[in-house]
């Protein structure tokens, strides 16, 4: 029931996040969605603690199914490397809540 | 000579020579694997298309493990179609690129080829994780590209691009998880009729939702016309040809195995296809600046694209594979003419422009073609497509045959007057007298008189005059065309060799 509770409490954050105006309560936001959606695919082969997914330390029976951690695995490092770049975004670009344009060198015109 | 183990090839050497520009970055090296890169996956697609009609699908399973537990590689009729024409697609925007000299930005080059990695994986991948690493690995480029090209806006829209995109991304993610949870396999040829336990349908629900929303079917469709528009020309186009459209194709694949062509919201997805064809259409009245005008387009060209799925048979699956490769044509051709209309004369606003019709004889008479395509009339691909699925909608019988074509009717003609306005607003009206030039300065900040001799080069005309010809050449062989749309329709239909070549 754990793996639920938090899975619910993640998105609710994320949500609330998400709704806020700046940029890294944004990412923040996506952050832990994406922590929610590592928790629902780790929750589709291991539901309840099994073994470790390695023929000599659990048997068959036990051990746990490996492809959902290595779904997991895949999906931290591409979360990862989106966070770092959504986070070198917050910095360039003009604040949200004006409409000041950014310092670019041109001027602009419609 | 494509064999199936050359099938990752198609995905991997884009990344490799994404690799390859990163590490070397002399500009002539760069310039040469962004035009080489395109071509040998398009002529890659070429011949794997050829192979099709006898052997209908190819399919390698990576690293000999079992089959069902490796991960598969699949090429059939559909997707070495959609690899050809997006390279082709694709080749023509790097051509405008290198053109416009975009392509020696820092990065651009390496950032376009693992873009283009990324599709082809997207495409021959046949399984849907893979699928989501693939729209991923096309996805983190994108990113990228959004903010390194076109004008200051990018930067704000560029942020909506990716809280969107990976919002939906992680939709996507826990989708499949759901569906490995209670499919217990994510391989699409075990996946074959899965759709019919109730526990799969839900979760493949939330992969199709995401899908959509990746695809901008309406009421999804809000982020495409906001941030499209504002980076440049040829980035605009490489997105239109290639992100809605892997979508689009995920859409297909998806629902044509796991429901076999009868998801429970059948329903509801043909309302949301309706609106699409329409919104798109009469939206695009709001917008005065030609590639905003062209973006409310796309959406439109998704609900017809969609309709060829929710009629779902055999012959409305051709039709709408045709609708799908003349578009990410014909659009290709609108927005580099946009394109080659803004370098030009600095902007793409109707009201800054006029008299094009008098300046640019054979600007003009491309993108009168051109137009013409995207509306449906002869002669161009485009008529052939609406004609299609036209034929399609009457042939699905009841309600809904009057209720598609109507709206597809109306869809035409709203496209028709707002396009019109585009054409009054840039080709038409008095001559030109000042116009923005590009200054290292001061950017397109400063209005000077326009001279004579500035006018649309040759050179900036060929990608969209290229595309223009391939459109035509869609009417002129229809039927050939209509023949491969048809053999990729049924390899949908009939997922038996599909099967049978995965699992061996």
């Amino acid at each position: 029931m754990i793996i639920p509770i938090t899975v619910g409490v993640l998105t609710a954050g994320a949500i609330y996040l998400m709704l806020q105006r700046g940029m890294v309560r944004i990412i923040f936001g996506l952050s832990l969605l994406a922590h929610a959606a590592n928790l629902v695919i780790l929750s589709a082969g291991v539901t309840a603690w099994r073994g470790e997914p390695f023929p000599d330390a659990a048997g068959a029976a036990d051990a746990g199914d490996p492809l959902p951690q290595a779904f997991v695995l895949t999906a931290i490092v591409i979360a990862l490397a989106v966070t770092v770049l959504m986070l070198a975004m917050a910095v360039i670009g003009h604040n949200d809540d004006t409409k000041r344009m950014p310092e670019t060198g041109e001027t602009h015109r419609r | 000579m494509m064999t199936s183990a050359l099938l990752p090839f198609l995905a991997v050497l884009p990344i490799a020579a994404s690799a390859a520009t990163v590490l070397w970055r002399n500009a002539t090296w760069q310039r040469i694997w962004l035009l080489a890169i395109p071509v040998l996956t398009g002529l890659g697609a070429l011949d794997l298309l050829l192979q099709h009609r006898e052997t209908p699908v190819i399919a390698e399973n990576v690293g000999a493990f079992v089959p069902g537990v490796a991960i598969p590689f699949v090429s059939d009729t559909l997707s070495a179609l959609m690899i050809l024409v997006t390279s082709l697609t694709v080749l023509m925007c790097l051509v405008f690129m290198t053109i416009t000299g975009e392509s020696r930005y820092r990065l651009v080059t390496p950032l376009v080829l693992m873009l283009l990695g990324g599709v082809n994986g997207a495409f021959l991948t046949g399984d849907l994780f893979n699928l989501f690493v693939f729209v991923e690995v096309m996805l983190l480029p994108s990113y990228a590209l959004i903010a390194v090209t076109g004008t200051w806006r990018r930067l704000g829209v560029g942020r909506t691009f990716v809280v969107v995109n990976l919002l939906t991304s992680t939709i996507l993610l826990i989708g499949v998880g759901l569906v490995y949870a209670t499919a217990e396999t994510v391989n699409l040829a075990l996946l074959v009729g899965a759709g019919s336990d109730p526990r799969t349908m839900l979760s493949s629900g939330v992969v199709l939702l995401a899908l959509s929303i990746k695809a901008a079917i309406v009421p999804l469709h809000t982020w495409l016309p906001r941030t499209y528009p504002a980076t440049s020309a040829s980035v605009m186009a490489l997105f239109s040809a290639l992100h809605t459209k892997v979508a689009l194709y995920a859409l297909y694949r998806v629902t044509s195995t796991l429901y076999e062509g009868q998801p429970p919201w059948i329903m509801v997805l043909a309302v949301l296809v309706g609106l699409s064809l329409v919104v798109g259409s009469y939206s695009t009245f709001g917008e005065r600046v030609m590639r905003r005008a062209l973006s409310w387009q796309m959406v439109a060209g998704v609900g017809h694209i969609m309709l060829g799925l929710v009629l779902f048979t055999q012959f409305s699956l051709g039709a709408g594979i045709f609708y799908m490769i003349h578009h990410i044509i014909t659009m290709g051709a609108l927005i580099l003419g946009a394109g080659a209309i803004e370098q030009t004369y600095g902007s793409g606003r109707y009201e800054r422009l006029s008299g094009i019709i008098r300046r640019d004889r054979l600007l003009t008479i491309g993108y009168a073609l051109a137009l013409m395509s995207l509306i449906g009339l002869p002669p161009s691909s485009g008529f052939f497509g609406k004609v299609g699925l036209v034929q399609a909608s009457a042939q699905a019988g009841g309600a809904w045959q009057a209720v598609f074509i109507t709206l597809i009717f109306v869809g035409a003609l709203g496209s028709l007057v707002a396009m019109q306005r585009l054409w009054v607003g840039v080709f038409w009206g008095p001559d030109m007298e000042d116009y923005l030039p590009d200054s290292p300065e001061t950017g397109r900040g400063t209005t000077v008189a326009l001279t004579d001799d500035v006018r649309v080069t040759p050179r900036l005309l060929a990608p969209m005059a290229v595309l223009v010809l391939t459109q035509l050449a869609m009417f002129v062989f229809a039927g050939p065309i209509m023949q491969v749309t048809t053999r990729a329709a049924q390899g949908l239909v009939d997922l038996q060799p599909y099967v049978q070549a995965v699992t061996g």
